[in-house]
C-alpha cells in the first residue's frame, strides 16, 4: 500500500520537477483510484507536497478526500480545501479545470449539507478567479457560487460577479462536451433568482430569457421553471409577456409552453388590465402557483396590475380625483389609490401632484429631462464598447483557418454552380 | 467599535461587517456584526439587503438577543413605508450604544425622506399628515412648515409645500464636452 | 362568421335534426344568438337579388334571426329549394318549418292569424323522386365522363368534370363539387379555363367559407398569363368584379377591413351581376362601411366620395351615401343616428352582421378623432352632446383611444375638457433612443453569449438522464422563492 503512494508522490515530484505538467494531469486522472483506496493515509502525502510546486497533485487528493464515503470521510478535509484554493498555482490549475471544478463542487455539497453555506461565498469566488483566463469566463464553479448565495440568502459579493458579461467558457471538457450544459442553466437560473430577490427585474429577465433560449433538443426542468418565472418577471416588467427570440429552441415552444398554461392565463389576465378577471385567475391556479414557489411573483404582479392601471390613467388625464382613481383601477376606497398614488411618486413610476384639499390628483409631465442626456452619454459609451467587442470577435473569425478554408470552398461552389447553370 | 462614528465612515463600516460576517467561523458571525449591519442597511435604505440580513440571522441569536428583533421592526414598518409606525418603532427602545448613533441616524434619513416627499408628491396636504409622516407633534410641524417657507391656511390648518426647482445639469468642462463629442462623431460616422 | 347549417350541408351524410347545433368556432356562438325585432327589410326584393345557395343561405340566416320575417323566409326558401336537387335542405327546411309553427306560444305566428294554411306539407313523393332524378342524372355524367376520359378527349373531361360539380352544387354536395371543380384543373388548356376554374372553386369556397381559400384562388385567378391580357376586353371586367368582391368577402370575413374595402371599391357596377354570390347593393354596403370604418379623410374624399365608379353604387343605397357624405361634413350626431337606423337591416346579412359592431365602433372612433382633431381643447359636455353619450361614457370612450395613441389628448376630468397634448418632440426622441439603445445592447451581449455558447457546444440533450439529474439540482436550493417573494 504505502509503496503505490511513495511512487504516486515520486512521480508527482519529477513530473513537476521536468515541468511536463501535461503528463502529470494525465498521471492523476489515472489515480484516482489508487488515492481513494488509500484514503486514510492521504494527509502523509499532503506533508509531503508544496502547495504552489504541487498544485495539481495536492488537488487530486484533495478530491479524492471529498469522495470516499461520508463515514469515512476526514474533518480536517474543508481546512485543506481552503486552504488549498486560497494558496494553490492559478496556472498549474488551470490545466486541469474539470478535477477543479469538480473539488468545488463537493466544497458546495459539503457547505450545504453541514448548513454553512455564506462560509463558501468567498471561498469560491476566489476558485473562480484562480480558474478564470480572464474575468468574463463562465466556468461550472459560478453555479455553485450562486446556489450557495441563494441558500445563504447573501448576495452582495455574487452580483459583482454576475454583473459581468460572460462572452466565453472555460474549456472544462466534461463528458456532455467542452462545458456541461446542466452548469450553464443552473448559473444562469439561479443567477435570474438572485436578481429577483434583490428587485433587478430587468437582470432577472435577462438571466431567464438566457436560460430559456439555450439549444436543447430536450426538456429541460430548469429552462421549464425559468420559462415560468419569465412570463411572470415579464408582466411585472413590461407589462406583457415579451416576444421570445426566433432561435429559441422548439421545445420550448413545443413542449414548455402547454405546460405552462396557468401561467398564460395569468398574461392573458393581466392583459386586460381588469384586476377582477386577475383575482379569478389568481384563485383558480393558487395550487400550482404555490407548487411552483412563484406565488411570491404572482403576487406581485397581482399588486403591480393597480400601478399598471394608475400608469393608463397618467396618460390619458390630466386631472382626476383620488375617488374616481379608485373606481378606475378597481380599489377600494380614496386613501388607498393616495397611499398607492404617493408610492409610485416616490419610486418615481408616475409624476404627480396630490392635492388633499379638495381631493384631486393632477398627473404631470416628467421633469428633469436633463437627467436623460446624461443617460444617453452613458448609453452611448457603452454601445461604443460593445461595438468595439463586436468589430473584435468578427476580426477573430476573418482570420480563423477554418473559416477561411469554408468561405473560400463556398466561393469554389458558387463558381462552379454558376457556371452549370451558364451552361 | 468606534463610537464617535462619522457619517462618511458608515458606509465603510458596512464593508467592514460585510466581510466579518463572511469569513466568521462556521459562518456565525457576532451579534455586533449583525445588529450594526442590519440597523445600516436600513440607515441606507437598502430593504433587501436588510431584509435578507434578517433572513440569515441564526435564529437562536435572534431569539438571544431582543435588539435584533426590535431594529427588524423598524424595518419592517419601513418596508411597508408606513410612517407613524416607523418613528413609533423607532422611539419605542432606548437602543443600545451598539446602534444607538445609527438609529438616531436612521430616524434623521427617514425624515428627510419624507419631507422631500410631501414637498414632490403633494400641493396641499392637511397638517395632521405631514406630523404623521416626519414623527413630529402637530405644533412642531407647523413651525417645520413655516421655516420651510411653505403656506399654512389658518383656517383649513391646509399646508402648501413648496416644489423645489429641479438642480441644473451637473456642469461639464466644455474641452471634456467637446472631446465626448468627437469621439461619438467618429464612432457614429465610421 | 356563424353558419350552422353548411357543417352538415357539405357532408352529404346530412343529420337534419342536426341543424342547429354549434359551428367548431366557438367564438361566434354570442354573435348567433341575437335575434333582430324591427328591420325595414323587402324581403321579396331581397330575395330576388340572389340565386342559388346564395338565395338560400341568405335566407336562412333570416330564418334563424328575426322572428317576425321567419316565416314568409322559411317558405320563400321552400320555394325556391324545389327547383333545385337539394333534398336534404328541403326537408331540413321543413323540420324548421315544423318547429316554428308547432310552437304556438311564439307571438308572432299568433299575429299571422290563419297562417297555418298556407303552410306548405312536407312532400314526401316529391323527395323521393328528386332524389331518383338526382342519382339518374348523378349516373349519367358519370358515365359521361368515364367515355370522355377513355377517349381522352382534354376539353370534354374538363367540361365533364364542371357539369358533375355543377350537379353536385345543384345537390347541395359542396365537398364532392369542390372535388370536381378542382379536378378539371389538369385539363385546362388555355388562360381562360384556368380562370374558369378558379371562379368555380371560388363560389364553393364562398358557401364554405373557406376564406383563405377563396384569397388563394382568386391570386392564382389573377396571375393566370392570358388574365392580364385580357383585362381590356369588357366580358373581362365581369371577372375582375367578381374577383374583386370575392376577395372583398374574404377580407370582410377575416377582419381585414380596410384591404376589403379597397376590393369592393374596385368593382364595376355594370359588370356587377353574379346574384349567386353577391348583390350590387351589398357591394355597396360592405365597401362603403369598410371604408368609413378604415380610410383616412382624404382616402375617404378621393376614393369613396369623388370616385365616378364606386358613386353609382352608392346611389344604390342612398342612406349609406347620406351617412358617408353626412361624415365627411363632420355632421357626426346624424351620421351616427342614420347608422343606427339601418343597423337592424345589417344584422340580417349573412356576412357583414358579424362585424357590424366593430365597423360601427371603428366609425365612431374616427369621428371622434376627427372632431377633436383640430381643437387644442374641447369642452367634453358638447362633445358629448354631438356623440350622444353621457360625459362619463364619453370620457371611456376617449380614454381608450388616448392608450391606442389615436388622439394626442389627455382629458382634465375635474372641469371636463379635453386638452390636445403638445408632444415634446425632442423628450420623446430622447426616450425613443435610449429605449433603442437599452435594446441593442442587451441583444448583442446576448448574442455576444450566445456565440460562446454555440462555439462550446452547450446543448440540452439525452432526455431521460438529464431530466432526472436536472430537477434534482433545481431542489437542492430550497426556500430560495421565498426569498424572491419579497
Amino acid at each position: 500500500m504505502a509503496s503505490a503512494l511513495e511512487l504516486f508522490v515520486n512521480t508527482v515530484r519529477n513530473s513537476s520537477a521536468e515541468g511536463s505538467y501535461r503528463d502529470l494531469c494525465d498521471y492523476l486522472n489515472k489515480s484516482s483510484e489508487l488515492l481513494l483506496k488509500n484514503a486514510t493515509h492521504l494527509d502523509n502525502v499532503l506533508e509531503t507536497l508544496d502547495i504552489q510546486q504541487h498544485s495539481l497533485a495536492i488537488l487530486a487528493i484533495l478530491c479524492a478526500k471529498f469522495n470516499v464515503p461520508a463515514a469515512a470521510a476526514q474533518s480536517n478535509r474543508y481546512a485543506q480545501a481552503q486552504e488549498f484554493i486560497l494558496g494553490c498555482n492559478g496556472e498549474h490549475i488551470r490545466l486541469a479545470p474539470d478535477m477543479f471544478a469538480e473539488l468545488c463542487h463537493s466544497i458546495t455539497l459539503y457547505l450545504l449539507e453541514q448548513k454553512q453555506a455564506i462560509r463558501g461565498i468567498m471561498l469560491l469566488k476566489k476558485a473562480i478567479s484562480k480558474l478564470q483566463y480572464y474575468d468574463t469566463q463562465l466556468t461550472s464553479i459560478h453555479a455553485d457560487f450562486c446556489q450557495l448565495s441563494l441558500v445563504a440568502k447573501c448576495f452582495k459579493e455574487t452580483l459583482k460577479v454576475l454583473d459581468i458579461d460572460i462572452t466565453g467558457m472555460c474549456q472544462e471538457n466534461t463528458q456532455n462536451g467542452p462545458f456541461d450544459a446542466k452548469y450553464y442553466l443552473l448559473y444562469y437560473y439561479y443567477g435570474g433568482m438572485i436578481y429577483l430577490a434583490v428587485r433587478n427585474l430587468e437582470r432577472a429577465l435577462y438571466f431567464f430569457e438566457v436560460c430559456i433560449t439555450t439549444p436543447a433538443l430536450a426538456v429541460s426542468h430548469i429552462m421549464m421553471e425559468a420559462y415560468r418565472k419569465y412570463i411572470l418577471v415579464s408582466l411585472l416588467s413590461y407589462g406583457k409577456v415579451q416576444m421570445i427570440p426566433k432561435y429559441t429552441a422548439q421545445v420550448v415552444t413545443r413542449f414548455i409552453k402547454p405546460i405552462s398554461q396557468p401561467y398564460h392565463d395569468l398574461a392573458n389576465a393581466y392583459a386586460s388590465n381588469k384586476s377582477v378577471e386577475l383575482s379569478a385567475v389568481v384563485a383558480k391556479n393558487a395550487e400550482v402557483y404555490t407548487r411552483d414557489r412563484n406565488m411570491g411573483l404572482v403576487n406581485q404582479v397581482v399588486a403591480m396590475m393597480h400601478k399598471k392601471n394608475i400608469q393608463r390613467l397618467t396618460k390619458t388625464f390630466l386631472t382626476l380625483s383620488l375617488g374616481d382613481v379608485a373606481s378606475r383601477v378597481g380599489l377600494e376606497s380614496p386613501s388607498d389609490a393616495e397611499i398607492i398614488i404617493l408610492h409610485m411618486i416616490e419610486d418615481g413610476q408616475i409624476y404627480a401632484t396630490i392635492n388633499q384639499k379638495d381631493g384631486m390628483v393632477v398627473f404631470r409631465d416628467e421633469p428633469e429631462k436633463y437627467k436623460k442626456y446624461m443617460k444617453l452619454e452613458a448609453q452611448l459609451i457603452s454601445c461604443m464598447e460593445l461595438d468595439r467587442q463586436i468589430l473584435a470577435m468578427d476580426e477573430e473569425i476573418q482570420v480563423n483557418p477554418q473559416y477561411v478554408k469554408k468561405v473560400a470552398g463556398l466561393q469554389d461552389d458558387e463558381q462552379s454552380s454558376k457556371n452549370t447553370y451558364a451552361m | 467599535m468606534p463610537t464617535a462614528m462619522v457619517l462618511e465612515s458608515i458606509d465603510k463600516l458596512a464593508e467592514e461587517l460585510e466581510r466579518q460576517e463572511l469569513e466568521a467561523p462556521n459562518g456565525v458571525a457576532t451579534t455586533q456584526v449583525y445588529e450594526q449591519l442590519l440597523a445600516i442597511y436600513l440607515y441606507q435604505n437598502d430593504l433587501c439587503n436588510a431584509k435578507c440580513l434578517w433572513k440569515r440571522i441564526p435564529a437562536n441569536i435572534k431569539s438571544s438577543t431582543a435588539e435584533l428583533g426590535q431594529i427588524w421592526a423598524v424595518g419592517q414598518h419601513m418596508w411597508k413605508r408606513e410612517f407613524p409606525q416607523i418613528y413609533k418603532a423607532l422611539t419605542a427602545v432606548k437602543w443600545s450604544d451598539i446602534v444607538a448613533e445609527i438609529m438616531k441616524h436612521v430616524q434623521d434619513k427617514v425624515r428627510l425622506r419624507a419631507v422631500d416627499l410631501i414637498s414632490h408628491a403633494y400641493s396641499s396636504i392637511t397638517l395632521e399628515t405631514v406630523a404623521q409622516m416626519t414623527g413630529l407633534t402637530v405644533e412642531v410641524a407647523g413651525a417645520a412648515c413655516i421655516e420651510k417657507g411653505w403656506h399654512i391656511e389658518a383656517d383649513t390648518r391646509m399646508v402648501h409645500p413648496v416644489r423645489p426647482s429641479p438642480e441644473p445639469s451637473g456642469h461639464i468642462s466644455s474641452e471634456d464636452q467637446l472631446y465626448k463629442l468627437t469621439d461619438f462623431v467618429s464612432f457614429l460616422e465610421n | 362568421m356563424p353558419l350552422p347549417l353548411q357543417y352538415n350541408l357539405y357532408q352529404s351524410s346530412v343529420e337534419p335534426m342536426q341543424v342547429d347545433a354549434p359551428t367548431e368556432d366557438n367564438d361566434n356562438n354570442e354573435e348567433e344568438t341575437y335575434t333582430v325585432e324591427n328591420p325595414s327589410l323587402d324581403l321579396d326584393v331581397y330575395s330576388n337579388s340572389y340565386t342559388g345557395l346564395a338565395k338560400l343561405y341568405r335566407l336562412i340566416y333570416i330564418v334563424n334571426h328575426c322572428p317576425s320575417l321567419r316565416l314568409e323566409a322559411l317558405k320563400m326558401a321552400i320555394t325556391y329549394v324545389m327547383t333545385t336537387y337539394n333534398v336534404n335542405l328541403y326537408q331540413m327546411l321543413h323540420q324548421k318549418l315544423s318547429e316554428i309553427t308547432s310552437s304556438a306560444g311564439l307571438p308572432d305566428i299568433a299575429v299571422q292569424p290563419g297562417s297555418s294554411q298556407d303552410v306548405p306539407a312536407i312532400d314526401g313523393s316529391w323527395m323521393e323522386s328528386r332524389s331518383k332524378k338526382a342519382a339518374m342524372k348523378l349516373e349519367k355524367l358519370d358515365t359521361d365522363l368515364k367515355n370522355y376520359k377513355s377517349n381522352s378527349i382534354k376539353e370534354s373531361i374538363r367540361r365533364g368534370h364542371d357539369d358533375l360539380g355543377d350537379h353536385y352544387l345543384d345537390c347541395g354536395d359542396l365537398s364532392n363539387a369542390l372535388k370536381c371543380y378542382s379536378r378539371a384543373r389538369d385539363y385546362c388548356t388555355s388562360g381562360k379555363h384556368v380562370v374558369n376554374m378558379c371562379m368555380n372553386v371560388i363560389k364553393v369556397s364562398v358557401y364554405l367559407q373557406n376564406w383563405s381559400h377563396v384569397l388563394s384562388y382568386v391570386s392564382k385567378a389573377e396571375s393566370t398569363p392570358d388574365f392580364t391580357e385580357m383585362q381590356t376586353k369588357d366580358s373581362n371586367q365581369h371577372i375582375v368584379t367578381k374577383l374583386k368582391c370575392a376577395a372583398g368577402l374574404a377580407d370582410l370575413a377575416t377582419k381585414k377591413y380596410k384591404s376589403a374595402a379597397k376590393n369592393f371599391l374596385l368593382a364595376n357596377l355594370d359588370h356587377c351581376d353574379f346574384p349567386e354570390l353577391i348583390s350590387p347593393n351589398n357591394v355597396a354596403m360592405y365597401g362603403g362601411l369598410c371604408a368609413l370604418a378604415t380610410f383616412d379623410r382624404h382616402e375617404l374624399q378621393k376614393n369613396v366620395i369623388f370616385s365616378s365608379s364606386f358613386k353609382l353604387f352608392l346611389e344604390l343605397e342612398p342612406q349609406l351615401r347620406d351617412i358617408i357624405l353626412k361624415f365627411y361634413e363632420s355632421k357626426y350626431a346624424s351620421c351616427l343616428k342614420l347608422l343606427e337606423e339601418i343597423k337592424d337591416n345589417l344584422l340580417l346579412d349573412m356576412y357583414i352582421a358579424a362585424h357590424v359592431n366593430t365597423l360601427y365602433m371603428q366609425i365612431r372612433n374616427r369621428a371622434l378623432i376627427q372632431y377633436f382633431s383640430p381643437y387644442l381643447s374641447a369642452d367634453m359636455r358638447k362633445m358629448a352632446t354631438a356623440f350622444n353619450r353621457t360625459v362619463n361614457a364619453l370620457e371611456d370612450e376617449l380614454m381608450q383611444l388616448i392608450l391606442e395613441g389615436q388622439i394626442q389628448a389627455r382629458i382634465d376630468s375635474h372641469n371636463k375638457i379635453l386638452f390636445a397634448k403638445d408632444v415634446d418632440q425632442r423628450s420623446t426622441t430622447f426616450e425613443k433612443t435610449l429605449q433603442m439603445g437599452k435594446e441593442y445592447q442587451r441583444r448583442t451581449r446576448m448574442l455576444i453569449l450566445r456565440a460562446a455558447v454555440l462555439k462550446n457546444k452547450i446543448h440540452v440533450k439525452s432526455p431521460q438522464r438529464e431530466t432526472s439529474g436536472q430537477s434534482g439540482e433545481i431542489t437542492v436550493a430550497p426556500g430560495t422563492s421565498s426569498v424572491a417573494r419579497n
